[in-house]
């Protein structure tokens, strides 16, 4: 737990103990990626300093002898058109950004189907649960939290615990027992999440799309018209549903 | 070992515990998970050891493979085996034992089986080669039935003769009515399944509050939606609420997919019956392929032998599946039966019951006993 004395009030919590261990989560998680070949994709719309100071972080480290690990800051003003085309299966995705901010929302809901694992620093209102694989929220709702520093120790504990795990390389593989990941992919209830890349090119042919494995062609039939960006779930090479529109929906919990 | 700490969202996570724990107070709660996959994420990551003692999950009839009575798959391999056949079926079917050992063993004698993805790439097989058969084994709930269904039309379409579908779709409806019907299991609710749902929408499960007063929430795959599962069954117990509800919003809609279930009313019909593994005949709980389709229907096209074949004696199946025992109580589990060698179709799928304690349940539960629930307990973080 960090406690530093405030400018106005008593001692506050910088980091209390769950976030603690979110951070830690979240840090052995960016390890294992980085370790795997991962790059670190970083955004911040509502404040583009942020996005830059995570990647330089990451890229040059402020201590000797840390390795440098790739990460970009990414800036344009349509943030899920340039992460959909720089990310590979395996990235990770970094939002510095409150949860309303619809460009982010977006990008956390596609990053599945892209294969990228999501973390979101910011303050005030959570996101809905689930939003990003890991939430590291500042409780607060002070305007000043995004200029006060308290996000920037945030990245920078991150960074640091990112390169306490890579210390311990016995942590850095995922262990065997938790590999046993198979699904009965066919039969079974599964239903992955795509991203539609192309239409069918004629009748009978499937719809290009991307799933976190890779592209594939996916049959449409029982969809419809699908257009590019379209995210449908796909079972045993069809695509089941397409998944509504609007990036505030499709999001977890009840609706 | 899988905590909380390494749930998508650790934070909602804890969160979802803590309220779990505070609203089921000390009354008894027991949920079915009717979906394999469900059983394969709770065992997966251990959540039965996060909630408290008093909420009980029991595993469903939800895995299709599971629930495929023997004598069909002697009829699949019998299928197999005849010649200029080829056999096409999902990876998983292929170690699932009959009365003669599984598709496996008809392979390595000589039978021309493939494993295929989607039941389209059977209809490829099929047109490089015209001068075999090619028979799909078509298993699963609704939601593998549209993938069967417009494979039937593309195959008519294309006029194949040599291509036809030996289906052994099931439905979800029926078996959660033969459980609610069953007088020695005494539910909660249930955790509805969610990509079946997918296509067949929420309202079928309406019966389930209405005829029989249990709540059902229809839930996604992550630990975390079958915590928030649990809370919306325990929300509607603690306002006298007894609804369906939708966790899985972000992909289930409340109608389904209507051109998905038209699809599959032009291709496929209830049978008046069909034999469930463990379960007995349940009438109109499994789709044959439609009359519009029988020149594909492989049930039309061969005289299988059709014989009924009964489990081994040493099997519990059928209670691991109406969820009147845990699969470590049945006699062999771990010891006669394990995923490497089967008796039981449990066993095989990885989201049968059996498989997926046997892979994951075992170890959260001897950590248990070796460490206490309580430590186990601090250990996720809860
Ligand atoms: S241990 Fe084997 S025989 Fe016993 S219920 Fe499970 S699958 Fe069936």
């Amino acid at each position: 737990m960090t406690a530093v004395v405030g400018p106005q009030a008593g001692p506050v919590t910088m980091i209390d103990e769950e976030l603690s261990a979110d951070l830690a989560g979240a840090a052995l998680a960016l390890a294992r990626r980085f370790h795997a070949g991962a790059t670190l994709w970083v955004l911040s719309p509502q404040w583009e300093p942020h996005s830059h100071h995570v990647a330089v972080e990451f890229v040059h480290p402020v201590i000797v002898g840390k390795r440098a690990l790739p990460a970009v800051a990414l800036v344009a003003a349509d943030l899920v058109a340039e992460t959909r085309i720089a990310v590979r299966p395996g990235d990770v995705v970094l939002a510095v950004a409150g949860a309303d901010q619809a460009q982010v929302l977006d990008v956390m809901r596609r990053a599945p189907a892209w294969g990228v694992e999501t973390m979101w620093i910011g303050y005030g209102d959570r996101p809905a649960a689930g939003a990003a694989s890991h939430v590291l929220w500042v409780p607060s709702d002070d305007p000043m939290v995004p200029a006060t520093g308290r996000f920037v120790l945030m990245y920078h504990l991150l960074w640091e615990l990112t390169h306490v795990c890579f210390e311990h390389p016995g942590l850095l593989t995922v262990p065997d027992d938790d590999c046993t990941d198979e699904v009965c992919i066919t039969c079974s209830d599964e239903g992955r999440l795509g991203e539609v890349v192309a239409p069918p090119a004629e009748e009978y042919a499937g719809a290009l799309v991307r799933t976190a494995t890779g592209e594939e062609y996916v049959d449409v039939t029982v969809v419809g018209d699908v257009v590019p960006g379209d995210l449908v779930i796909v079972h045993a090479g069809a695509a089941l549903t397409r998944l509504e529109d609007s990036p505030q929906v499709g999001q977890w919990g009840p609706r | 070992m899988k905590f909380v700490d390494e749930f998508r969202d650790p934070a909602a996570a804890r969160a979802l515990v803590k309220s779990i724990t505070e609203l089921a107070g000390d009354d008894e709660f027991k949920f079915m998970e009717v979906c394999g996959g469900h059983t394969h994420t709770i065992y997966r990551h251990g959540i039965e050891h996060l909630l408290p003692a008093n909420i009980e999950l029991v595993h469903g009839p939800g895995c299709p493979v599971c629930v495929i009575p023997m004598g069909r798959i002697d009829d699949a391999m019998w299928l197999a085996e005849q010649p200029d056949v080829i056999f096409t079926t999902f990876g998983d079917m292929m170690r699932v034992p009959g009365s003669r050992g599984s598709l496996l063993d008809a392979k390595a004698r000589g039978a021309d089986v493939r494993f295929v993805y989607s039941p389209l790439d059977s209809v490829k097989i099929a047109i490089d080669n015209p001068d075999q058969h090619v028979v799909f084994f078509a298993v699963g709930f609704e939601t593998t039935v549209p993938s069967t269904a417009v494979t039937l039309m593309r195959a008519k379409a294309l006029g194949l003769t040599n291509f036809s579908v030996f289906s052994n779709h099931v439905t979800i409806v029926p078996p959660m009515k033969a459980i609610l019907e069953s007088p020695d299991l005494r539910l909660s609710g249930f955790l509805g399944p969610g990509h079946v749902s997918t296509v067949v929408g929420t309202h079928p499960y309406r019966f389930v509050p209405e005829v029989y007063g249990k709540p059902v929430v229809v839930a996604g795959f992550e630990p975390l939606d079958i915590l928030q599962s649990v809370y919306m069954l325990l929300e509607q117990h603690r306002d006298g609420r007894c609804e369906v509800e939708n966790q899985y919003a972000r992909v289930v809609r409340p109608e389904g997919n209507v051109a998905a279930l038209k699809l599959m009313g032009q291709t496929f019909q209830l049978r008046p019956h069909f034999e469930w593994r463990g379960l007995g005949f349940i009438s109109q709980s499994a789709l044959r392929v439609h009359d519009d389709f029988a020149d594909f229907d492989a049930e039309v096209r061969f005289s299988m032998p059709g014989v009924r074949v009964a489990d081994p004696k040493a099997c519990q199946c059928g209670e691991v599946l109406k969820g009147a025992i845990k699969p470590w109580e049945c006699k062999v589990f771990g010891t006669a039966c394990t995923p490497e060698t089967p008796i039981g179709t449990c066993m095989v799928s990885p989201e049968g019951a059996c498989a997926a304690y046997y892979n994951f349940g075992r170890l959260h539960r001897e950590t248990a006993q070796m460490v206490g629930q309580g430590a186990v307990g601090q250990g996720a973080g809860v």
